[in-house]
């Protein structure tokens, strides 16, 4: 792993384990409801300044906070068109499987690719160390995946262009 | 499978079938369609077991490529040189279809390896007829001269309502130009990705008697004469060519593409060692299926990116699940706890005793 994106990953990590002390918080408008704040953000004595940690100007994570939910976007890198399009398209088949996750968001938040939403009901069944794994891992697997995904096109690519003209000789 | 295969699958099974019980009478009536729009109908009565009628429908030819008689020219006569007396083509050709074949399987020779290496050339009628074209420019590219009436563009059909172009006016060379088009955003990128790779894979070692090619976003120079509406591509033009006149006509292509990004050519120039003997059938099927070629891998990287995702989404959950506490674990716990919470019934007949 090089260093830059270890430092980024800490620095990640060490944010969310600030980040998330969720406590549980009804409603202050409507009776009996109760919602995640950082989505809704009806009062602002509720909400923390969010975090935004920056590896690059193309790679980059916000945290919000509120006093019981935690979003958390990401924006992952994106060289070229190729990596554009095999991050969208994975983004896109990871977020149409939003429910077998529970923590992840089914849309962005506008500007970033992917973004997960973490209540304090999560905290509640999920150790919290575990799950600030589990977001770490995400965003590492995210990045080996797509390279791995475009170093098969470019392998097959070549593999494809080879046998074709090995027909001419 | 890499590459495609000339011969339709179906089509040479129905055939072995049917000349291994050629003494049983069957009904058979066969409809199916293969890639770029190719439909073939097989029908075999009662009556006349080893006559067999088989129909093939061409995609729709766009309005610059030239047809005779709903067939590309030339294939005609490389029907007749390539069947011979087995195959009499019926006029007017079944409903709906370009052209219509009648096999009569009892003048089979009855040569085992002979035989079948004829029905393999009948299933693949496509590249007989679809090829006819390409076939008689190439034979004089063979020969080194110049086709006494042919014009300087060439547009053949290879696609419904699409064309690639072949500039045959040279006696050393002929240059092959496909634009490329896709339906879908992903696959364009994806193909363009690939196409890079056949301009690149060709300066690798043992490839360089391969035909020169060039990827560009712009419709080569030569091709002024054809309408715009059969150079729009979206993932550029493939010309498998000449190195020193693209050479020159390199600088202009690349600055042409900054402004037009949406559009692509590939290049192919075709030399007389390419069309020597035997190898000419192999150029022949090889250029004319080359989009599908290329479509192809796009759809099987699509698949395979799939089911890489799909395995990686797994690994992502169990990974999520670890974060939970085992419910296993919990229950173990609640068994060892010194006092028992009682319902409301239970402790009613706990007071009654």
């Amino acid at each position: 792993m090089a260093s830059t994106l270890r430092l980024y990953l800490t620095c990640i990590r060490n944010t969310l384990e600030a980040a998330m002390c969720l406590q549980n918080f009804p409603c202050q408008e409507v009776e009996r409801h109760n919602k995640p704040e950082v989505e809704l953000k009806t009062s602002p004595e509720l909400l923390l300044n969010p975090v935004l940690i920056c590896r690059n100007e193309a790679e980059k994570c916000l945290i919000e906070t509120s006093i019981n939910s935690l979003r958390i976007s990401l924006k992952v890198k994106q060289a070229d068109e190729l990596e554009n399009i095999l991050t969208k398209k994975f983004l896109r088949f990871l977020s149409m499987r939003a429910e077998a996750f529970q923590v992840l968001r089914r849309k962005p938040v506008q500007g970033y690719d992917i973004s997960f939403l973490i209540t304090n009901y999560h905290c509640e069944e999920m150790q919290k160390q575990k799950l600030i794994d589990f977001i770490v891992q995400f965003m590492e697997d995210i990045d080996k995946e797509i390279s791995e995904l475009k170093m098969s096109v470019n392998t097959r690519g070549r593999l494809v262009a080879t046998e074709f003209l090995k027909q001419f000789i | 499978m890499i590459l495609l295969q000339s011969h339709s699958r179906f089509l040479l099974q129905t055939l072995l079938n049917r000349v291994q019980n050629l003494e049983k009478s069957v009904e058979l009536d066969y409809h199916w369609v293969e890639f770029d729009d190719v439909r073939y109908h097989v029908q075999v009565s009662m009556k006349n077991p080893h006559i067999l009628l088989l129909s093939v429908s061409l995609p729709t030819p766009p309005r610059e490529t030239f047809f005779l008689g709903g067939l590309p020219f030339g294939a005609i006569e490389a029907i007749k040189s390539a069947y011979g007396v087995i195959v009499q083509i019926l006029d007017p050709p079944r409903d709906g279809f370009n052209l219509t074949l009648k096999l009569n399987l009892s003048k089979l020779s009855p040569d085992e390896e002979y035989r079948h290496a004829l029905l393999v050339k009948v299933a693949s009628v496509r590249e007989v007829v679809l090829g006819a074209p390409l076939r008689v420019i190439l034979k004089y590219l063979a020969s080194r001269t110049i086709a006494p009436d042919i014009d300087r563009l060439v547009a053949l059909v290879h696609r419904p309502n699409e064309s690639f172009f072949l500039l045959p006016q040279q006696a050393e060379k002929v240059t092959a130009v496909f634009p490329m088009r896709f339906k879908d955003s992903i696959d364009t990128v994806l193909a363009t990705s690939f196409l890079q790779e056949f301009v690149e894979s060709r300066r690798t070692a043992g490839l360089h008697n391969a035909p020169p090619c060039l990827w560009s976003h712009s419709p080569p120079l030569e091709l002024k004469g054809a309408t715009d509406d059969a150079l729009s591509a979206n993932a550029g033009f493939v010309t498998f060519g000449n190195i020193t006149r693209l050479e020159f006509l390199f600088p202009f292509l690349v600055m042409l593409s900054i402004l037009q990004t949406r559009l692509c050519v590939m290049n192919a120039v075709i030399f007389p060692r390419h069309v020597e003997g035997k190898k000419l059938d192999r150029t022949v099927w090889n250029l004319s299926t080359f989009h599908a070629y290329v479509n192809y891998h796009v759809k099987c990287s699509e698949g395979f990116m799939h089911t890489r995702m799909r395995r990686r989404v797994e690994s992502l959950i169990q990974a999520l699940n670890r974060a939970k506490p085992d419910q296993e674990k919990t229950k173990k716990a609640a068994h060892t706890r010194s006092f028992k919470r009682l319902s409301l019934k239970e402790s009613r007949t706990n007071s009654n005793s």
